[in-house]
């Protein structure tokens, strides 16, 4: 009779949580955002409406309340989110920004979870791979026609920025706004190595690699030893897109991934003759020992640190605000700082802007045009929101007011009445805050509108003279990287693809095979048909 | 008291296995799951790398277990030779301590110990030495031929001293009263080892390794934080594999694949399981490991 009893229960129990487990994913309505949201999972795949056109803006409805699902890179609650989301409130006129800020590291963990919930948010941040694969399932609502002639295209026209937002778009729909440039990579040149040497700033790549050379075999660092090398990277090739970023100079013109070329066809860079010229070179120079040996176990960290260690003189890495990083760095370790930020040899031609992450509106939103006109679009409105969301609430993240932070520290400052400066982290007392969501030198339209006590863009003062000129040679000389679609053969065949692709490219370059039989091994290892099958269902969209 | 224990194990051990069906369909996390059968295992047994993993995942395993046991059991009988306590105590804590860092620590350390530049301790040895030139450094963790080797190097130093616990808990309980017996029969330390402790000790070896053999197929972190895309062949195993299937499909995978991949390696560990149960029932006098 127990055990009969017992056997009930558990069927029931499991029955139950059957039921719990299967609604998460089948309910058919959502209330997570207080009424804003509403819709099914039906509704949702299927595809999404098209937006008003620009000029019926004026007749748009503002939501009361919006619920945003954010990373790190928005004001944590440590730090001032609170009086942020307080300012952006009453900045925009939403009545409540309900923020679901998970940790940085496991966002899109959450975020997946979250929509494979079904109780989906009102806006949310993605990354191009996130971004490209919820645009094609539906679960991002096209902005298109919002964007397209709106105030907002045209500031972004008139700072030469709307080209980011144009590479966003999927089968020419755009389904995210970027608040920012993505940023990319940019080649740093030791100048005291330079001047050791004799030699000028290279401007092609047969004088790139004679200083190449130069730094490992002349003696460059001046300690009277054989131990410098004229370039590290963190792996021959990068984990996520561009991939060619750390080591630009040796791939120029190859891309070991899918693009669309010219004509609107996408092909596999790897399987181009370019690819195969990138890998003789970069297997040459790992001969020739102008590569460190350890490149293929290296961190980024470790880079960081042989490269403060003056263990070598070349460092393509970030532009911007790490080049005041490296600098740093560099005067810690007592190693002479003057970095030259190299504008892209004549075989590269453009160093490559990475995708950035973009702000989108789901398709369960109820009023997305509301959302789109009062909250993604007033992030860059050149006045007071953008400068919110640059560099965050007076008092809390920046100040004007006559001041001396961090009294008896190495680092004190005195301010005076009207200054502009940004205020100690709330996190880490130590260390000032240097931006908000957007980064000044990042952004994609210019701050013309300040608020009260503010006279000019905090921008020319606030950043270091080596990252603006960093972030100027980069955005000099960039083009943005290549946003994917996402096609089902892509998802089911590109993990094994990847894989061997890298593991060819660095069998080539130490010299373990040569470019000949890696393509053989390429085509054994079916490496030639995936490649094939994704770039055709690439191209049958 | 039986009821709790059973509910506990209904809900949280065998209810989270309904997700076992994600293995027959095409799953993104957004749609809803699309049956679709054994595709999934079909494609599975169709990759190369898959088998490549998976033979690489045994044979990574297995021999890491005989070596660090191995290793364990050698140095748990020095360390019982060791007669000044003091002295034992401090070799015990020094050689337990690797066990405390973390996997990612200790692959920074060791691509550091074994770079193949001036910079790296062991070739800088070797060269000094003169068993290499110096335009002959051995890169151990960038060779298909090496990395193995200083894989297996890297576990026994930082598991050895772990798993000499065991062996010394076994060893402290020999009655002492052989000892002396065997020393008026006159054998030296030698014979005792060899006809006292080693016998004594050999059913906890036994054990050990029948017990860590059904986990063979758990095998993640420490291969992870030690490859890298030159030794893929030799050094990539099923979990890795399923990690580079997530994230280096450049787009949301298709969970339903990893499910499967993850479904056949249980299936794999539960079958060496139920050898191993069925091995230590016939060495240990009819005790199973379940």
């Amino acid at each position: 009779m127990k055990k009969k009893f017992l056997s009930l229960l558990l069927v029931a129990a499991m029955a139950v949580m059957a039921v719990g487990c299967g609604s998460g994913s089948s309910t058919s309505s959502t209330d997570s955002s207080a009424g804003s949201s509403a819709g099914s999972n039906e509704q949702a795949a299927a595809p999404a409406e098209s937006a008003a056109p620009a000029e019926e803006a004026s007749d748009i409805e503002k939501p009361d309340s919006i619920t945003i699902m954010v990373d790190g890179t928005v004001f944590t609650q440590e730090n001032g989110q609170e009086q942020f989301i307080a300012k952006i409130e009453e900045l925009t006129g939403i009545s409540e920004i309900k923020v679901i800020q998970p940790d940085h590291d496991a966002y899109y963990d959450v975020l997946g979870q979250t929509i494979a919930s079904g109780e989906w948010p009102d806006v949310l941040i993605a990354s191009s791979t996130y971004y490209s694969a919820y645009a094609a399932e539906g679960v991002l609502w096209d902005m298109t026609d919002m964007w397209e002639g709106s105030d907002l295209q045209a500031r972004q026209k008139a700072y030469n920025a709307d080209g980011v937002v144009e590479g966003m778009k999927i089968d020419g729909r755009l389904y995210g706004m970027p608040a920012a440039r993505g940023n990319g990579c940019m080649t740093y040149v030791k100048k005291a190595w330079l001047d050791a040497v004799g030699m000028d700033v290279p401007t092609n790549f047969d004088e790139y690699y004679e200083m190449l050379k130069a730094f490992t075999t002349q003696d460059p660092d001046g300690d009277g030893k054989n131990d410098t090398y004229g370039v590290s990277a963190a792996g021959f090739v990068g984990g996520e897109a561009p991939y060619i970023n750390y080591l630009a100079e040796f791939y120029q013109d190859a891309y070991p991934s899918f693009y669309q070329k010219d004509d609107g066809t996408w092909t596999d860079g790897f399987t181009e003759d370019s690819m195969k010229a990138a890998m003789e070179r970069l297997a040459t120079a790992y001969s020739d020992g102008v590569i460190d040996p350890t490149t293929l176990t290296n961190g980024t960290s470790d880079c960081r640190n042989k490269f403060y260690a003056d263990e070598f003189g070349v460092f393509t890495y970030w532009a911007g605000t790490w080049a005041t990083n490296l600098k740093t760095n560099l005067d810690a370790n007592g190693v002479d700082s003057e970095l030259i930020a190299l504008p892209p040899l004549a075989e590269v031609g453009k160093y490559l802007d990475r995708i950035p992450p973009v702000w989108c509106i789901t398709t369960k939103c109820a009023n997305p045009e509301g959302v789109y006109k009062y909250f993604i679009e007033t992030m860059q409105d050149g006045g007071e929101t953008q400068f919110a969301w640059t560099y965050g609430v007076e008092g809390t993240h920046w100040s004007t007011a006559a001041e001396t932070l961090w009294e008896g520290a190495e680092n004190e400052t005195t301010y005076a009445e009207g200054e502009f400066h940004m205020l100690p982290n709330l996190e880490k007392p130590e260390t000032a805050y240097t931006k908000a969501h957007i980064d000044p030198m990042l952004a994609l339209t210019d701050l013309t509108a300040y608020p009260a006590g503010v006279t000019e863009n905090p921008m020319d003062k606030a950043v270091a003279e080596e990252a603006k000129n960093s972030a100027n040679v980069f955005a000099e000389n960039c083009v943005s990287a290549v946003l994917v679609p996402s096609t089902d053969v892509l998802t089911q065949l590109n993990g094994d693809l990847t894989t061997l692709k890298n593991q060819l490219i660095a069998d080539v370059t130490m010299g373990k095979l040569t470019v000949d039989e890696a393509y053989a091994k390429f085509e054994s290892d079916g490496g030639a048909d995936w490649s094939k099958q994704i770039v055709d269902s690439l191209n049958a969209q | 008291m039986f009821l709790p224990v059973f509910i506990f194990a209904c809900v949280f051990n065998y209810l989270p296995m309904i997700g076992i069906r994600y293995a027959f369909t095409n799953y993104n996390g957004i749609k809803e799951p699309v049956f679709n059968g054994f595709e999934n295992f079909q494609r599975m047994f169709s990759m190369v790398n898959f088998w490549k993993a998976f033979t690489n995942t045994i044979v990574i395993s297995v021999v890491k277990l005989l070596l660090t046991t191995a290793f364990a059991v050698v140095v748990s009988l020095f360390l019982n030779e060791i007669v000044n306590l003091h002295f034992k105590k401090v070799v015990q804590t020094i050689i337990y301590l690797p066990h405390f860092m973390s996997w990612v620590v200790t692959a920074s350390i060791f691509s550091l110990i074994l770079a193949p530049t001036s910079h790296g301790l062991v070739n800088t040895f070797l060269v000094n030495v003169g068993i290499l030139g110096e335009d002959q450094m051995i890169y151990f963790l960038g060779s298909t031929k090496w990395w193995r080797f200083a894989y297996y190097l890297i576990n026994i130093w930082k598991e050895t001293g772990w798993q000499t616990v065991i062996f010394m808990a076994t060893l402290s309980g020999i009655n002492t009263e052989l000892y002396e017996a065997a020393s008026i029969d006159g054998a030296g330390r030698w014979g005792k080892m060899r006809y006292i402790t080693f016998p004594a000790v050999a059913n906890t070896i036994l054990t050990v390794i029948i017990l860590n053999l059904a986990k063979v197929m758990n095998l993640f972190e420490s291969a992870f934080v030690l490859q890298n895309d030159a030794v893929l062949d030799t050094a990539n195993v099923l979990e890795t594999y399923i990690y580079y299937q997530t994230f280096n499909s450049g787009s949301i995978p298709n969970y339903g694949y990893t499910t499967a991949i993850g479904l056949f390696k249980s299936i794999v560990g539960c079958v060496l399981v139920l050898v191993c149960n069925q091995w230590s029932k016939k060495v240990r006098d009819g005790r199973g490991i379940v």
